[in-house]
């Protein structure tokens, strides 16, 4: 098996698992918000439940993966840009009533405001991306300079 | 099609699945399941940008077919509609559209400068008990029900 295999099952199996919990309507999304329906807190709970404790398991007893090499679990610590982003990106979900894996479950579902929705994802993501390019070419403008009259 | 699929699974059968798919794709390539890298690198690849990580394209890609399998094959089959339940019944479709499309984009914003979104932050780096992850997750979970709230007083308790 290939890893892009592996990408397309994971894929297959999350949109799979998300269109089985409904997490592609609107209206599931925004009763978990509006606090009536505990569901997709247990949902998402229930998952990281399930999944933590084996994750800190497999990664101390030194678990050898076939694609990625040794099991090691990412630990950042949390930077102003975390919080920032964080903030809009509830915003977001809070206006639009899904977020990115389920606006792809929506079309494939047949709701055609999913193709409202996923092209603003891509828009919002790429206008961020634009901009830590830019951020970065003033960096290095910077570093260039400080170099230069050196 | 076939009508086999309830219409929403309990959550204690697809929570703990999803748990395991989560264990399953840490165990096969060390990835996290996150979306919004997904759509990064199949944006890339569709601007012919260098060093896409070709996986995630083919993930992107199943995501549409396993929504697909699920609520058109295993389940009766759903018509083509706009969506949007309760939206579309307090607003017209010409407010919809624009204010999905502004949310969309700010989400994806957010989720650009946060690194990540409710699968790669609010599960998985949850699930690895990153610090940061669960920062990004109190924070949107937070801002999401204030929005929530005020839409809720801005159209007088309709959504």
């Amino acid at each position: 098996m290939k890893l892009n295999t592996v990408g397309l099952l994971s894929g297959v199996l999350f949109g799979g698992i998300l269109a089985g919990a409904n997490l592609h309507e609107y209206d599931t999304i925004h009763s978990m918000l509006r606090l009536d329906d505990p569901y997709v807190f247990l949902f998402m709970g229930s998952a990281i439940m399930v999944s933590a404790p084996v994750l800190w398991w497999l990664e101390r007893r030194n678990t050898n993966t076939p694609f990625g090499g040794r099991l090691s679990l990412t630990q950042a610590k949390p930077e102003p840009q975390h919080i920032k982003g964080g903030a809009l990106f509830g915003i977001g979900w809070a206006i639009a009533g899904t977020c990115p894996a389920p606006a792809l479950v929506m079309i494939s579902s047949g709701a055609a405001l999913g193709l409202v929705a996923m092209p603003g994802i891509f828009l919002g993501l790429h206008l961020r991306e634009r901009q830590a390019l830019r951020e970065l070419g003033v960096a290095i403008d910077a570093r260039d300079e400080i170099r230069t009259h050196a | 099609m076939f009508d086999l699929l309830p219409d929403q699974l309990p959550w204690y059968v697809a929570g703990p699945a999803l748990g395991l798919l989560i264990i399953v794709l840490f165990v096969l390539a060390n990835q996290p399941l996150g979306a919004s890298g997904a759509y990064v690198q199949t944006s890339g690849l569709l601007r012919r940008r260098d060093g896409i990580t070709m996986w995630r394209v083919w993930y992107f890609v199943g995501m549409f077919v396993g929504g697909f399998l699920v609520t058109q094959v295993f389940r009766s089959g759903t018509e083509l509609r706009s969506g949007y339940g309760a939206l579309r019944e307090v607003f017209p479709l010409g407010v919809v559209v624009p204010m999905v499309f502004a949310g969309a984009v700010l989400l994806g914003y957010g989720a650009g400068l946060a690194g990540g979104c409710t699968s790669g932050h609010g599960l998985c780096g949850t699930a690895q008990r990153s610090k940061a992850s669960m920062a990004v997750t109190a924070t949107f979970m937070t801002t999401a029900i204030l929005t929530t709230l005020i839409l809720r007083f801005a159209t007088d308790g309709a959504l």
